[in-house]
């Protein structure tokens, strides 16, 4: 009788519970497993095999290594992406903290202006950018036509922008919002009361900059600086446009695959740059944890800015001079686009020709562009709310890892996701080499992060008790989650999404590896028009790309307003 | 009950009248056990937790933060899964019912208002999930609505974001009543109100829940705001009930030190007994030595182990005891270190001499003494039989009423 009562007992609990959920649950797991985890998987099995052997532990061998330290082209590639990637984390940090105290404690005139402005420069294309400043700075450029008349007076001469000098250069421009963005925000929002009761002690103002203001927002600035050294590391575009013949590890990926169809010794070269990622970030991890401090009072007051002349004076001029140089190339890129030329003082040939050829050359790559990423965005927002939703509110054993899971393409630069998915995915049973598919898996497992963390980020400030009062007042999971959780994480969804579009838009590093002559996307094209030479269609191609995602970002913090902020730091 | 009873044949009254007293126990909880899986040791936030709670009751569940109260009430609402043990609502063992089926209302601290639905659609929201046609909401959102008072809201019908904390409490007590679930249950639900609101606030809830009479579950650290409002009171601490009873019970028959240190503030002095007859006790102070014979009643005896020389402590409210100038004859000796003149009450906070162990003894008055002032010497009594004996020798300590209300 007793097991028959349990039996029975056991049948009811179990149609009393709720199942619907954990069907959710499988579509971001599979998903993974299937795109990511397996690509992986894939691609260090074969940086371990020769080109054109099977994948079995026979073929083991260390070759695919090995040219790193027989090849000088291999050694100088490492060598410049460290120099690379530490030089532009230091100067991104040298121009972009100051820049960010001032707009957030100076007292300055056109603060929203300067910090519109401030953010263009990261959206726009990384390559573009780049060919920008060779139109100023390059062999013929206007800027440097100049720069060398006045230094031929002192006997001296300044080189073309092409080679190492350039790409530092050029990625600090690229990366300077971030630094400038999250160092503004850091030293807006910690505490005044713990400044101003330094100063009643008798603190001298550079003590309290020394010894409170500094220490207090260095976790921002670990953030900002793994954040660019990242994206250092990672971009294929600058180095491309203008490196010459020196090669960083992603230009080589791309000239391992491009050129020898090699991409078992592209994925060596893959997790070299990955294992220099995760160990720049073990040492972040290590600087900035052991100086996280917590919030003690809650108390807040507004903070008293600088108002002293000199500062203002400086303030002023600063972050004028540096809106001017990181803002040259968007404009001279709308110059560029009505000119066929540019190559003395002044552009020559002032023609529409650039634009009104567009729909001619163009019409077939736009399409591509939208189409990839409006599909992938929705795909992404689907996939990240979900996982996002699943790791912060049902905390399911090893809910870790799926976090670990979707995070992992946050490090990993675009052209590596490119490697796995081309290892695994690019002969039988399954091959999708050239398709649309790669292309949109691809975008979606590197944006996931993105809504993922915008959602998590929303739902973190959302009072569980919310959710819980409507499972109380009788409400099945699925209805609570449809009528009070979905509408409330709305707009973080939404600008997740819509970021995710802007950038994908603009992807380069991805899809350089995975295009066909079908899936050409507007990027591609932009960068074969800058090798072509041909600068006033590049230009102006560039002009209508800038120009749509600025639309969409504007339009997005016009609707969204703060909601953005938090996933444009990470965008 | 009684009606239904009374038109029955008498031999089967009986029966009845069993069923209507196990009835008349609303909620049970046998032997409830709570274990958190912390990062690195388990946390028992209940360690067999056992009481009952009557039908129409509003029951509150008082102590520190950390005593297991709020674990208790989720686990009540089916938010919390127990470790073990079971709960039983009318008879019925709902255990492993998930909390959407259990048909319960419940208030939390923070309101939980939906920001993105109107008042309105916030109070409406029980209803419509149980799928009821549109007159019927509206009728029943309206009737609620002016049971809370707050009937004029509904004509402007804003978002709940809109108003002040006092009128989101009514709504949010107003939602969780509405569907007439058949238990109310609340989460410290004035913690987050100014103290002036707070203390009309609690007269309103005991007003709204005596107007429907449902069975409620009140869950606060504020032991005057659970005095005030309970029918009864379960003292936790450490996730253990310590106490049971309505607040007369548990202010003046504390059955433990910890109870009546925290209902309130209680003087303890350890004490050796001597002597025994019938209800006078003698016993040796261990702070001076002194030996006091005590006539007190049964009730305030709070030990089973009353044997010769075994070690006790006397407690006394500091209502219950009196001031005296140094030279009259008195029990303890001891210096004034701080005076607070409270209105109703004068509070007199005295050190006794160093001979004495220096230990600090709170005294209220009606009036303030004249010729006691701070820093002066005074001697102090306990007003006539009010001192209750509890077993063993540990005090509780002054700490542990830091930040308690």
């Amino acid at each position: 009788m007793a097991l028959i009562e349990k039996i029975r007992n056991f049948i009811v609990e179990q149609t009393k519970k709720d199942y619907s959920i954990y069907l959710i649950l499988l579509i971001p797991l599979i998903f993974l497993a299937i795109f990511l985890v397996w690509p992986l998987a894939i691609s260090i099995g074969r940086a371990f095999v020769l080109k054109g052997q099977k994948l079995v532990l026979d073929n083991f061998t260390l070759a695919n290594f090995e040219r790193f330290f027989t090849s000088s082209m291999y050694q100088r590639s490492l060598r410049n992406s460290f120099v690379i990637s530490f030089a532009v984390v230091f100067f991104t940090l040298l121009i972009g903290v100051p820049m960010g105290y001032f707009v957030a404690r100076v007292e300055m005139p056109f603060k929203k202006l300067i910090l519109v402005l401030g953010i263009l420069p990261i959206i726009t294309p990384a390559f573009v950018g780049a060919f920008s400043w060779v139109i100023l700075l390059g062999r013929q450029g206007v800027l440097r036509y100049f720069i060398n008349r006045v230094l031929s007076v002192f006997g001296l001469s300044l080189p073309p922008i092409y080679g190492l000098f350039g790409i530092i250069f050029t990625m600090s421009l690229t990366y300077l919002p971030f630094v400038f963005l999250l160092s503004y925000g850091a030293f807006r929002s910690s505490n005044p009361l713990l400044e101003e009761s330094a100063m009643i002690m008798g603190a001298t103002h550079n003590r309290i900059l020394r010894t409170i203001t500094i220490p207090l927002i260095l976790p921002s600035l670990g953030a900002a600086a793994i954040l660019v050294f990242i994206r250092s590391i990672g971009n294929f575009g600058i180095p491309a446009v203008l490196g010459g013949n020196q090669y960083v590890l992603p230009t080589l990926i791309h000239f391992r695959v491009h050129g020898f169809w090699d991409l078992n010794g592209a994925s060596a070269i893959a997790i070299i740059s990955v294992f220099i990622v995760i160990i720049a970030l073990l040492i972040q991890k290590k600087i900035v944890s052991a100086r996280e401090y917590e919030t003690i009072s809650t108390a807040t007051s507004e903070y008293k800015l600088h108002k002293h002349p000199l500062i203002k004076t400086i303030a002023i001029i600063y972050c004028t001079l540096i809106l001017l140089i990181s803002l040259a190339p968007q404009i001279t890129i709308i110059i560029m686009s009505f000119f066929e030329k540019w190559t003395g003082f002044l552009p020559t040939g002032f023609t529409l020709d650039n634009y009104k050829i567009i729909p001619q050359i163009a019409s077939k790559t736009i399409k591509n562009s939208f189409f990839l990423a409006i599909t992938a965005s929705i795909l992404t927002a689907l996939i990240g709310t979900l996982a996002a939703y699943i790791t912060e509110r049902q905390r399911p054993r090893g809910g870790i890892l799926i976090d670990f899971a979707i995070m992992t393409p946050f490090i990993l630069p675009g052209i590596v996701v490119s490697v796995a998915l081309l290892s695994a995915f690019s002969s039988d049973p399954i091959n999708i080499t050239g398709t649309f598919l790669i292309i949109i898996i691809a975008f979606i497992v590197r944006r996931t992060p993105y809504v993922f963390r915008s959602v998590v980020a929303t739902l973190t400030q959302l009072d569980e008790a919310l959710e819980e009062s409507s499972t109380i007042s009788g409400a099945s999971w699925f209805y609570t989650f449809r009528r009070v959780t979905l509408p409330l994480i709305l707009p973080g969804i939404i600008s997740g999404t819509i970021l995710t579009f802007a950038t994908l838009l603009q992807e380069l590093a991805t899809t350089i590896l995975l295009y066909s002559a079908r899936t050409v996307t507007l990027p591609i094209q932009i960068y074969n028009t800058v090798a072509e030479g041909n600068f006033g269609i590049a230009s102006s191609l560039s002009v209508l790309l800038m120009l749509t995602v600025f639309i969409m970002v504007y339009l997005m913090n016009l609707f969204f307003g703060d909601a953005s902020s938090s996933s444009l730091k990470l965008g | 009950m009684v009606f239904a009873a009374s038109f029955l044949e008498e031999d089967k009254k009986v029966t009845i009248w069993g069923i209507a007293f196990m009835l008349n126990n609303d909620i049970v909880y046998r032997e409830v056990v709570k274990k958190f899986e912390g990062k690195k040791e388990q946390v028992v936030a209940l360690k067999g937790v056992s009481f009952e709670i009557k039908q129409g009751e509003l029951f509150c569940l008082l102590g520190p933060s950390g005593c297991g109260k709020t674990t208790l009430l989720r686990i009540t609402a089916g938010l919390e899964k127990l470790t073990s043990g079971k709960i039983l609502y009318r008879g019925k063992d709902i255990t492993s019912i998930p909390p959407f089926r259990r048909n319960i209302g419940m208030v939390f601290q923070s309101f939980a208002l939906y920001p993105h639905l109107s008042v309105f659609e916030n109070v409406a929201y029980g209803l419509r999930v149980r799928k009821q046609p549109e007159e019927v909401i509206k009728r029943k959102v309206t009737a609620i609505m002016e049971l809370v008072g707050l009937p004029d809201v509904l004509r402007r019908n804003p978002s709940p974001t809109a108003l002040s904390g006092g009128q989101q409490q009514r709504i949010a007590i107003a939602r969780a009543l509405v569907y007439e679930p058949e238990i109310l249950l609340l989460d410290e639900p004035l913690a987050s109100l100014d103290a002036k609101l707070r203390r009309y606030m609690r007269a309103e809830i005991r007003r709204i829940q005596k107007a429907t009479n449902i069975t409620t579950v009140y869950v606060t650290h504020d032991q005057e705001e659970a005095m005030a409002i309970g029918d009864r009171l379960a003292i936790m601490n450490n996730g253990l009930v310590e106490q049971i009873g309505n607040s007369n019970q548990v202010y003046h028959q504390p059955t433990n030190v910890f109870v009546a240190n925290f209902i309130g503030k209680m003087n303890f002095f350890p004490a050796e007994l001597l002597e025994i007859q019938d209800n006078s006790y003698q016993v040796k102070l261990d702070y001076n030595q002194k030996i006091l014979a005590l006539n007190l009643p049964k009730e305030q005896i709070k030990t089973t182990e009353l044997n010769k020389n075994h070690q006790i402590i006397l407690g006394a409210r500091p209502e219950n005891m009196t001031i005296h100038l140094k030279d009259k004859e008195s029990i303890f000796k001891g210096r004034v270190q701080i005076i607070q003149n409270l209105g109703k009450i004068v509070r007199y906070e005295i050190s006794l001499l160093q001979e004495e162990k220096g230990k600090l003894i709170e005294v209220d008055t009606e009036r303030d003494l004249p010729g006691v002032k701070e820093g002066e010497e005074v001697g102090l009594n306990f007003k006539g039989d009010k001192v209750i004996i509890f077993p063993g020798d540990i005090t509780p300590e002054e700490g542990d009423r830091d930040g308690l209300d």
